[in-house]
């Protein structure tokens, strides 16, 4: 039994947990869901060891207490983290990134093979096909994900907890994991999940907590909640359905025949696909991650070379990419000159006129920032996509590519996406949606396609 | 900055106390050497400009995520492009002035066109790039940039007309003092308050975040390069038109090096390396005295600057740490 008792952390004027205690059970799987700034990665950083708490303690069994503000020893007792945001060596391949974490000593030989034997074990039971000798960056996220799940269960913690770990995958991989995950609660270890997505928590756990501004609104069993009251815990409101976009769809804006792009490694990543989206349409495109998505998304920007037999777009074209720290925003500068990024007039920048944009797209698109002097990268990451979204939108671009523009969000953060792209589109936006969410693409496209080994 | 002042007085004092000097009386000279009377302040101010230039042309790179390390060779062909430039008689010392900065801005964007198209990295070919200047200018001075009818090393000396002008014939201060401070606050202006200059930073901050705003990242540090070799080419042609009149092999005199911890203690700031430049340009100027009493004193400079920027930089991550 791992126990939190009373624990409270404070940045500055903010109180990210408010005396929080918590048990988590051998044998059962916990999620703990909360809108985006609600403490869950607070209070993950505080079980992981990487965050000391200003009060509280915690203790694992009946004696051991929680090393807190040390990772490595909170490891040594078993408690394994699995991040959102990857701790993988881009530059090694796949066996090295495990063997990385598997290999106790410096000296002696580098025996890949059986370093990482027991991963590949893993990998095959799970019915996972990974190249082990793969340039781990090259791979896409979902596949990067396997590597970091698989490390920590190599480990063999007697604690897993799982920080988002479905925001990138496809619904097949997602009831995989839950697959995995189902198997590791009946070896007895605890599982806790941190998660938003209130139909996949019901779905996986057997607890499940909420918290809400710092502090635990409620917990219950998995059994005995529905997605109604848990959405009531979580916001304090009821949230209404959102107004399902127009059907009318106007003259053609973006017209693709035959379309062919290459990967970054020279491989073929879309295969010959016809593509039209006209005024006022939202096209979806699901599918498993890593089948072309990206690279199709670049090429219709216009951002990566492409071959077709007729391609059709228009000037302006809105990017909303998938992975918002590596190509959407620069995490070290500051907020008002994100929202400059892609959206420049004129080859001066009027200091008044920047602070004055940045103001109102932060009132028109409710971001909650104190202070547009500090970098993008002090906002939660809900915030952090608002500055992406609205920075596009405003520019009003005839034709709006979008890749997971929801990926890692919470209610209230997604449902303001996609009240955006529904309005864009009600206003006559063409709108290409590339998501491999699928009640994304069910929400929100007029016309759905699959992409699948880059063929639709 | 407020607590980096009393560690780099600390840092010259030890310095001073290591070199066999009384600390005191080595101080004093120091500063009589740098800000004594207007002979003092104008060394000083003639010795900041070369190091402002080039620290400028690092600040212009280095943003933009070119690690330019070649300042040294683009300071020599400026100034050589200079010197032929003054041998054809063609124009002016503005004229002159602008082909120095040419001259670099061409070897700079060389190192850029070399990792954008050849994937060569710009730390190391401009390291490289470095050795081949030396050694174009050791072949200048002594073959067609000789001065006629010399055996010495070294180029014919500009005539007074083509130097730039001077304040009084009591010191060396020169226009190019000026010139050096304008174009920092235009280096400052063009960094913050244009679209380029946003870009360029964006460049060196995200470059996956340029490519998807649709920028050409890649032309991008080309100019960014060509800009801060241009810069550390102006150096060469201010120190040559504005203080020496004449170009040997030893030239160069380190000051392309030496603009990296000048702009790294300005905080990769246009503005700070004014200010860092003219610390520097200060150290300089008195240890320049001090070498007049102190074997090796001319020396101390490169070990203060050298402390210096160690102790601002580890400093510096102990504030980021504690953050």
């Amino acid at each position: 039994m791992l126990t939190l008792s009373g624990i409270t952390k404070r940045y500055g004027g903010l109180l990210a947990l408010d005396g929080v205690s918590i048990e988590f059970a051998p044998g059962e799987i916990h999620a703990v869901i909360g809108e985006n700034g609600a403490g869950k990665s607070t209070l993950m950083n505080v079980l992981g060891g990487f965050i000391a708490p200003d009060s509280g303690t915690g203790s694992l069994g009946t004696s051991t207490p929680l090393p807190f503000g040390d990772p490595r020893r909170t490891r040594h007792l078993g408690i394994e983290m699995v991040h959102q945001h990857f701790v993988l060596v881009p530059e090694f391949s796949v066996a090295e990134n495990l063997a990385l974490s598997a290999i106790k000593s410096l000296s002696g030989a580098l025996d890949l093979e059986s370093a990482t034997s027991k991963h590949r074990t893993l990998a095959a039971r799970l019915g996972w096909t990974l190249d082990f000798n793969a340039r781990t960056g090259s791979l896409p996220v979902g596949i990067q994900q396997r590597v970091e799940l698989l490390k920590s269960l190599a480990a063999g913690g007697t604690v897993i907890v799982l920080d988002e770990p479905t925001a990138v995958l496809s619904d097949e991989e997602v009831s995989e994991l839950f697959r995995v995950m189902g198997e590791l609660r009946d070896e007895g270890r605890a599982v806790v999940l941190v998660a938003h997505k209130l139909r996949e928590v019901l779905a996986v756990a057997d607890r499940i907590t909420v918290l809400r501004n710092g502090r635990i609104v409620g917990s219950t069993l998995a059994d005995g909640t529905t997605e109604h009251e848990l959405q009531t815990w979580m916001t304090g409101e009821a949230l209404s359905p959102i107004a399902s976009s127009s059907t009318i769809a106007g003259e053609i804006c973006l017209e693709a025949r035959g379309l062919q792009v290459s990967g970054d490694r020279g491989e073929e990543a879309i295969r010959g696909i016809d593509l039209v989206v006209r005024h006022g349409e939202v096209v979806g495109i699901g599918g498993v991650d890593g089948n072309g998505q990206v690279e199709l998304a670049e090429a219709i920007v216009g951002i990566r070379s492409s071959r077709s037999t007729s391609l059709r777009r228009p000037e302006q074209i809105g990017y909303i990419p998938q992975d918002r720290h590596a190509d959407a925003l620069a995490l070290t500068m500051s907020i008002k000159e994100n929202f400059l990024i892609g959206s420049t007039t004129g080859p001066l920048l009027m200091p008044k006129a920047v602070n004055k944009g940045a103001r109102s797209l932060i009132d028109k698109y409710n971001i909650k920032a104190q202070d547009i002097n500090a970098t993008v990268g002090s906002l939660s990451g809900g915030n952090q996509q608002k500055v992406v979204v609205s920075r596009v939108m405003e520019r009003q671009p005839s034709l709006l590519v979008a890749v997971n523009p929801t990926r890692g969000l919470d209610f209230q953060a997604t449902k303001f996406v996609h009240t955006a792209i529904g309005e864009a589109a009600q206003r006559g936006m063409a709108v290409l949606l590339i998501s491999t969410d699928r009640d994304e693409i069910r929400d929100l496209a007029t016309s759905v396609h699959r992409l699948e080994g880059g063929r639709i | 900055m407020t607590r980096f002042v009393p560690a780099i007085i600390l840092i010259l004092l030890l310095s001073l106390w290591a070199f066999g000097v009384n600390p005191i009386t080595g101080c004093e000279i120091i500063a009589r050497g740098a800000f004594g009377g207007e002979i003092g302040l104008s060394r000083t101010l003639v010795a900041m400009t070369p190091l402002l230039l080039t620290g400028l042309g690092m600040v212009i790179a280095w943003r933009a995520g070119m690690y330019n390390i070649g300042g040294e060779g683009q300071y020599i062909i400026g100034g050589l492009m200079g010197a032929s430039v003054a041998k054809l008689h063609f124009g002016g010392p503005g004229v002159i002035l602008l082909s120095t900065g040419l001259g670099g801005a061409f070897y700079g964007a060389l190192a850029g066109w070399l990792q954008v198209k050849r994937g060569v990295h710009a730390a190391i070919s401009t390291i490289l790039l470095n050795f081949i200047a030396l050694q174009i200018l050791a072949w200048a001075v002594t073959g067609p940039l000789q001065a006629p009818g010399t055996t010495a090393s070294q180029t014919a000396t500009l005539e007074p007309g083509q130097m730039l002008a001077k304040w009084s014939n009591r010191t060396d201060l020169h226009s190019g003092v000026l010139l050096a401070v304008l174009l920092s606050f235009a280096v400052w202006m063009l960094l913050s308050y244009t679209s380029f200059g946003f870009h360029l930073r964006l460049t060196g901050e995200n470059p996956l975040a340029a490519r998807a705003a649709m920028l050409n990242a890649d032309r991008i540090r080309v100019q960014a390069i060509a800009l801060s070799g241009g810069l550390c080419g102006l150096a060469g042609g201010v120190q040559f038109l504005g203080t020496s009149g004449v170009i040997d092999v030893g030239f160069n005199q380190q000051w392309g090096f030496l603009g990296i911890p000048v702009a790294l203690l300005g905080g990769l700031n246009a503005l700070g390396a004014l200010a860092s430049s003219f610390l520097f340009g200060a150290l300089m100027a008195g240890t320049q005295s001090l070498s007049r009493s102190v074997l090796g004193g001319d020396l101390l400079i490169f070990v203060i600057q050298g402390a210096a920027v160690l102790t601002f930089l580890a400093m510096r991550k102990r504030e980021r740490g504690n953050a």
